[in-house]
């Protein structure tokens, strides 16, 4: 199957984007000027949504040649490109994203050619189908877990790394003791809310410096 | 690969001077001829890299100029836009990529750095300090002579001296300045572990493009530089960088977490930057300095970490191993060979033994240059990606120990084994142990380019 690496799916979805020149501004620049704006972390869209373990969306305005000699190419239309790694089967992520973040969805492809909305579940599962294209190679960004057992992972490591911190040097019989209760306590907590467990980093990191 | 052209190229680039004591000199031009002008005079002070042959000189000149310093001599604007992006914005305008943020952001530097008036550096290197004051005395008459420039700030840095020798070992102990890079062409005094590692295990100097400007770097290619070429040949970038050190902080921290190491004080404070005080790699001598090592100079930089995956020798966060992996990201070494720097530099402020009584407010750290062809690819990457970042030596988010922007949170872990002498250690509530307190990029060009300054002969077409 193309589009899955062991339970994780690696969907794309290229939307055409409303060519209207009465429109101002136009759809693409609506499309740029509302995912400017969407918060990342917690109050992710697709971290309220179950299911993604990360999400990108770009709109496309043209392909441009770079090679020599140039020539002029163009797509026959702007798109908006929707890609995420998620969990499982394609029909029950997409259903998690229309009950989730429906006003958010209809925000954004309100502005594609023939988005019928998210309120009517099974038209919006199809109309995401078919702008589907097969990804077949993809960024594998996330290990063969769910984003919970992912999410639970990082809290476990994050507080035994705090557990041994503070611990060092005890003596066995209190080590045990606590590290009993400590385990406990862990089992106990709820799992961390997606986008909550990246910490806030103030230098820019990866890619270009330029 | 014939040799270079010592005599083009200033010799701080060329080699190390182990000269015990510097002098570092901020200039302002007011006037393009004028400064010119100094800039002629200059000429016949400064150090070039012709070998010494054992007649060590009294003392040094070399000089380097920031973006804004060739602005004000007025290299036509042809040249000035065909400078690298990160040289034309600054060290202060990088911040963000460097993570010269919280108490090393610029509102904490001294003025000097605050005031983005800086257009020269001039570096002077003594044997004795009267030698430098003499020196100084002469570059100064330059300055007045000719009125060429507005001293704003000087600096002086000295290695410490431990009877009547001058020594290598920065305030917070280490013996430091043990492996710059080998350089194709560069004629010097090498030694195994300086260079690039070969899949044979052997070591061989990296291209000569990844110094200087005008050769071939590791990529086969000319690095960036500003048109015309003759500027650019033979000339590099160096990085500047004031870092307060905060002695009592170190030795607080050290001592505390010190008890509850069984391996000792002595080798924890190893086990930080991955050598011993003395020098001795940590990852050849793993449970006590050995003098014969650190001071052997085939086997003190020559040593891999291939055989320590899990970095029971040698942390996988030591300083040592994050600034030169050495071995670590396979592909034979080519992602390290491109991130090589050459470092120049010298301690200032008073040395103070161990337990006499000491105070982080003093004046006291280490001046930092870095020389490399690339300031983006080079200095900032290992800034960047190794030291305020830790995941190409898996360590997720965690800095360099020693000189990461902690903020009082970092976190250090020792690896350990299942011996008595060896065990894990989890290092938390890192506070920041160096503090920037300024600096900037400078060009320091060929002796062709300084002439060619000096006479208003830059000429881009």
């Amino acid at each position: 199957m193309p589009n899955k690496s062991g339970s994780v799916y690696g969907l794309t979805i290229l939307s055409p984007i409303i060519d209207d020149e009465g429109a101002t501004p136009s759809h693409d620049l609506q499309i740029r000027n509302y995912l400017a704006r969407l918060p990342t972390r917690e109050d992710s869209p697709f971290a309220l949504a179950p299911g993604t373990h990360l999400a990108r969306l770009v709109v496309m305005d043209d392909v441009i040649y770079v090679g020599m000699p140039a020539c002029e190419e163009h797509l026959k239309s702007k798109y908006l490109v929707f890609e995420s790694n998620c969990d499982g089967d394609l029909d029950g992520y997409l259903r998690g994203l229309a009950d989730s973040i429906p006003e958010h969805l209809d925000a954004i492809w309100k502005h594609c050619v023939g988005y019928p909305g998210a309120a009517n579940r099974q038209a919006f599962i199809d109309y995401m189908k078919a702008c589907q294209l097969d990804t077949t190679f993809y960024f594998a960004a996330v290990n063969d877990k769910s984003v919970s057992e992912t999410l639970r992972a990082l809290q476990t490591q994050t507080a035994v790394a705090e557990f041994i911190a503070t611990h060092q040097g005890a003596d066995a019989a209190t080590l045990r003791q606590e590290f009993i209760q400590f385990v406990a306590q862990l089992k106990s907590l709820p799992p961390p809310r997606p986008g909550s467990m990246g910490p806030h980093r103030d230098i820019k990191t990866g890619g270009r410096n330029e | 690969m014939s040799k270079l052209n010592e005599t083009d190229i200033q010799g701080f680039v060329l080699r190390g001077y182990n000269l015990p004591v510097a002098r570092y000199l901020f200039l302002y031009f007011e006037s393009a001829a004028r400064a010119r002008s100094l800039i002629g005079r200059l000429l016949s002070h400064v150090t070039t890299g012709q070998r010494w042959d054992g007649a060590k000189p009294q003392s040094t000149v070399n000089i380097a100029f920031t973006h804004r310093g060739l602005e004000r001599l007025q290299l036509p604007d042809a040249t000035l836009l065909t400078f690298p992006v990160e040289f034309q914005q600054g060290m202060k305008h990088r911040a963000e990529i460097l993570g010269d943020c919280g108490v090393n952001s610029a509102e904490h530097w001294d003025k000097v750095w605050c005031e983005d008036r800086v257009h020269a550096w001039v570096g002077i290197n003594g044997l004795t300090p009267e030698a430098l004051d003499a020196r100084s005395s002469a570059v100064l008459s330059a300055i007045e002579e000719t009125d060429g420039a507005v001293v704003l700030d000087s600096q002086d840095a000295a290695a410490e001296v431990v009877q009547g020798r001058p020594t290598t070992r920065e305030h917070f102990g280490y013996t430091d300045g043990f492996g710059n890079p080998d350089y194709l062409g560069v004629v010097r005094s090498s030694q195994p572990g300086q260079g690039k590692l070969q899949p044979d295990g052997t070591w061989v100097p990296l291209a000569t493009g990844e110094l200087l400007l005008g050769y071939a770097d590791e990529a086969g290619e000319l690095p960036i530089a500003p048109v015309p070429h003759l500027l650019a040949s033979n000339g590099t970038f160096m990085v500047y960088r004031k870092l307060h050190q905060n002695l009592a902080t170190f030795r607080d921290y050290l001592e505390k977490q010190a008890g509850t190491y069984a391996g000792g004080k002595e080798k924890l404070a190893a086990k930080f930057i991955g050598r011993w005080r003395d020098g001795t790699p940590i990852e050849l001598s793993p449970d006590n300095p050995d003098p014969v090592i650190a001071q052997d100079p085939n086997r003190n930089t020559n040593y891999t970490f291939g055989a320590d995956a899990q970095g029971t020798r040698c942390p996988m966060g030591a300083h040592v191993r994050r600034v030169h992996p050495r071995d670590a990201f396979g592909f034979n070494g080519r992602l390290i060979n491109r991130r090589r720097i050459t470092r120049r530099g010298l301690p200032y402020g008073r040395f103070v033994p161990e337990g006499e009584s000491v105070s982080d407010a003093e004046e006291r750290g280490v001046i930092f240059m870095a020389l490399n062809a690339s300031l983006s690819r080079q200095f900032e990457f290992v800034q960047q990606q190794w030291i305020q970042y830790g995941n190409d030596a898996r360590l997720g988010n965690d800095k360099d120990m020693l000189i990461g922007n902690h903020g009082g949170h970092g976190r250090f872990v020792v690896q350990g084994d299942e011996s008595r002498t060896n065990p894990p250690l989890v290092c938390s509530n890192l506070p920041d142990f160096v503090e920037l307190r300024g600096g900037e990029y400078f060009f320091l060009p060929s002796i062709t380019a300084l002439g060619m300054i000096a006479m208003g002969l830059v000429d881009p077409r």
